[in-house]
């Protein structure tokens, strides 16, 4: 058996030695601490601005134990330069989540007497944002290839030969790895890959005087377009989810190793869901999810970045979007920022490949998008009345079935909680003689 | 006679899996583009075959092509029905595969894939899958179009529906070795780098479960007319594929790795042909058993 793996690893070596430009490239970690307790990424948010093989990919955490005990592993294309590596402004997470994120939209039903005007007011479900010795190593086979400071977090770039090397090097360096790491890193190792190590240098920590850690941005030049998700599964109870923003300049982005699909949207729902919109939209997303074999990303909003309709935010300004990694636009040029948010919710079953990504010329705009509409319900005097009464009260049915549907929730509280019209019927004799 | 013919069958089938994309599998396609690829594949069809036989009528005998002649009327009829089932099929597959948002890149994509079948030919043999050769086409040529490789998602009984009705199709043009030899390989290849990688076998059964990989091997990889027509070739030919397929998407990263693997690799069939001889494929042949045309 040994002597067949190695057999074949040489003849792929060889091949791969004559035939291969790059070896794989792969993204994204998993923590690594020294408590046991809540060691739990559920849900990170990942930026990714990619134009051609030029990534910048910015990655926010929302690790919630002590800060010193933080520790986070990234596997990496390339070894990493100090001025590779960079912190980003927490904010621009929000900010591109807050302009991207689903969105409740209200509309006010005008007398019917009167011409037909919309107030629009505009509501967002933004999700909650994330916050959150040398001749040892040779023979342990890791390498450090490169140690730097940046902000609050202390960082390494190791390479490694053996996946068994690698974990008794963390955690003889006091890195408590979760167990099976061996096997997760093995992939990454054969494919040449180098290892992002921060944890935090709590001087530093103090200084920097924010409360949270921020997000790390990196950059770096691959042909591979991917999110590795696999480590990320070891810290994880059950399912996770991850919020992925894409920035490019020509379109939208979508998985090519898992279908794409559109969150629901452009559905008229019952007022009351105003004040419960993000319980709505929660319930929504999972029964989506579980509808889709829990085998999909869900696209929740494709957009060129220089405008939106209905805005839940402001549009980002040249200024932020340098800052959430895109370095492609100039002064002088047109904006061409193409924004992509799409919400994985996985487990280690349902999503055993890392994610491959690829760039389109798609430009078709999408959002998820609610609609609210709130009937008139001042006194109408016109002859209107009854039939304006009788046509809300059909949508406001139409809408708590849609609700039902999209949540499954019981039909009859829905009814219960909706406040409906007043509808008087209209005499029969009225249809053939009005 | 509708279903006369093996690609009546392909036409049903791949109409069939259009709609089933279109209502199920949350596609964006809209109908004018379908129209585009349909339309642009029927109309160039016709006029090539139109013009062609004009030039071939003025000079006489016709290019040495050894085509029973038979009357004009005749002759045009069963050449425009038989082209345009193939083309319905190029455009359905079009429609199936290439994603793009203009409309002329779509006709683009139709015309070349049709011109190719009537001007990329040796020894009255066209080597290019007409379908595969206009998404590459316009993938090269176009900055607007793309191909979609996660549509289908992972799905079993998607698979077994792509199996099942592949396996009709394969059965009547009698060319399950060129999808058998292609996926047996690719898997083999996959599974000794998952291996290597020390990936479980959950990813490997992931990459295979591809509704558009299935796809593509049960047919588009099997067109009897632009293949080689001897079985041992078949076999080379599909062992290439499928390497060039693994080496283009594991090393190269790129996502649509198996059609330029069938681009780069449809010229060997000439070579192919001519180191392995055996009868050429007929549509009518194989149905009728009447001699016709192609």
């Amino acid at each position: 058996m040994k002597a067949l793996q190695i057999l074949i690893s040489s003849i792929l070596i060889v091949v791969g030695v004559f035939c291969f430009a790059e070896p794989a490239r792969a993204f994204c970690g998993f923590y690594v601490a020294k408590a046991d307790s809540n060691l739990y990424n559920q849900a990170s948010q990942v930026i990714i601005a990619r134009d051609g093989n030029r990534t910048v990919l910015t990655m926010a955490n929302d690790y919630q134990g002590e800060i010193e005990d933080f520790a986070i592993v990234v596997p990496v294309p390339v070894v990493l330069k100090k001025e590779q590596v960079n912190i980003a402004n927490p904010k621009i997470i929000q900010r591109l989540d807050g302009f991207s994120a689903p969105r409740l939209v209200e509309y006010h039903d005008s007398n019917p007497c009167q011409v037909y005007r919309y107030r629009t007011l505009e509501k967002q479900a933004t999700m909650e944002s994330a916050e959150a010795d040398s001749a040892r190593n040779n023979a342990l086979g890791v390498t450090v290839e490169e140690k730097f400071t940046v902000g609050e977090y202390d960082i390494l770039i190791l390479s490694a030969k053996e996946s068994d090397g690698l974990e008794i090097w963390l955690r003889e360096n006091g890195y408590k790895i979760p167990e099976g790491a061996r096997e997760l890193l093995h992939p990454y190792i054969r494919q040449n890959l180098k290892f992002f190590v921060a944890k935090v240098n709590l001087k530093q920590f103090d200084r920097t005087s924010f409360n949270a850690l921020r997000p790390l941005a990196i950059a770096y030049e691959s042909p591979k377009f991917m999110l590795p998700i696999r480590l990320g599964m070891m810290n994880a109870k059950g399912e996770q989810d991850l919020l992925v923003y894409l920035l490019s300049p020509q379109g939208q982005i979508e998985l090519t190793n898992y279908r794409t699909v559109k969150i629901p949207s452009n559905v008229e729902i019952p007022e009351f869901v105003e004040n419960e919109f993000s319980d709505f939209y929660k319930t929504m997303f999972q029964k989506a999810y579980e509808k889709e074999n829990k085998r999909v990303a869900f696209l929740e909003y494709a957009w060129n970045m220089a405008n939106c309709d209905p805005c839940s935010a402001q549009p980002l300004n040249r200024e932020e979007l340098k800052q959430a990694g895109v370095f492609w636009t100039s002064p002088n040029r047109f904006q061409n920022v193409f924004i992509t948010r799409l919400h994985v919710r996985y487990t280690r079953d349902t999503f055993p490949e890392d994610l491959s990504f690829q760039q389109t010329a798609n430009t078709q705009l999408f959002q998820g998008r609610y609609i609210i509409r709130h009937p008139y319900r001042e006194e109408i005097n016109c002859d209107r009345a009854r039939e304006y009464q009788q046509a809300t009260r059909q949508r406001q049915e139409r809408e708590a079935q849609t609700l039902a549907k999209l949540t499954d929730w019981n039909l009859e509280e829905i009814r219960s909680k909706i406040d409906f019209i007043e509808a008087k019927p209209i005499p029969w004799w009225r249809r053939i003689w009005n | 006679m509708f279903l006369s013919d093996a690609r009546d069958y392909q036409i049903l089938i791949l109409a069939s899996f259009l709609f089933l994309g279109i209502l199920t599998r949350d596609w964006t396609v809209q109908p004018q583009f379908i129209f585009a690829a349909i339309a642009s594949c029927v109309l160039t069809q016709l006029s090539l075959t139109f013009f062609l036989d004009f030039v071939k009528g003025k000079k006489e005998p016709d290019f040495g092509l050894n085509r029973v002649r038979v009357k004009s009327y005749q002759k045009f009829r069963s050449l425009a029905i038989g082209g345009l089932r193939s083309a319905a099929i190029t455009g359905l597959g079009l429609s199936l595969l290439l994603r793009t948002n203009d409309y002329n890149t779509m006709a683009l994509a139709g015309c070349l894939a049709i011109a190719s079948k009537f001007f990329l030919r040796v020894e009255n043999k066209h080597f290019f899958n007409p379908a595969n050769f206009g998404i590459i086409a316009v993938l090269i040529l176009t900055n607007n179009a793309w191909v979609s490789p996660g549509q289908w998602g992972t799905d079993w009984w998607y698979l077994l529906l792509f199996i099942g009705l592949g396996g009709i199709i394969l059965k009547k043009v009698g060319r399950w070795d060129t999808s058998a030899v292609f996926l047996i390989v690719y898997a083999g290849l996959e599974a000794l780098r998952n291996f290597w990688l020390g990936w479980d076998l959950q990813v490997w059964q992931h990459q295979l479960s591809s509704g558009s990989l299935l796809l593509f091997a049960l047919f588009m990889l099997t067109d009897p007319r632009s293949i080689p027509n001897a079985r041992s070739s078949r076999i080379i030919w599909a062992i290439a594929i499928a390497l060039v397929t693994f080496i283009l998407r594991d090393y190269f990263y790129i996502s649509t790795a198996i059609f330029w693997a069938l681009f780069f690799i449809s010229p060997l069939t000439i070579l192919c042909d001519r180191i392995w001889q055996a009868p050429r494929f007929n549509w009518q042949i194989l149905e009728s058993k009447k001699l016709i045309y192609w």
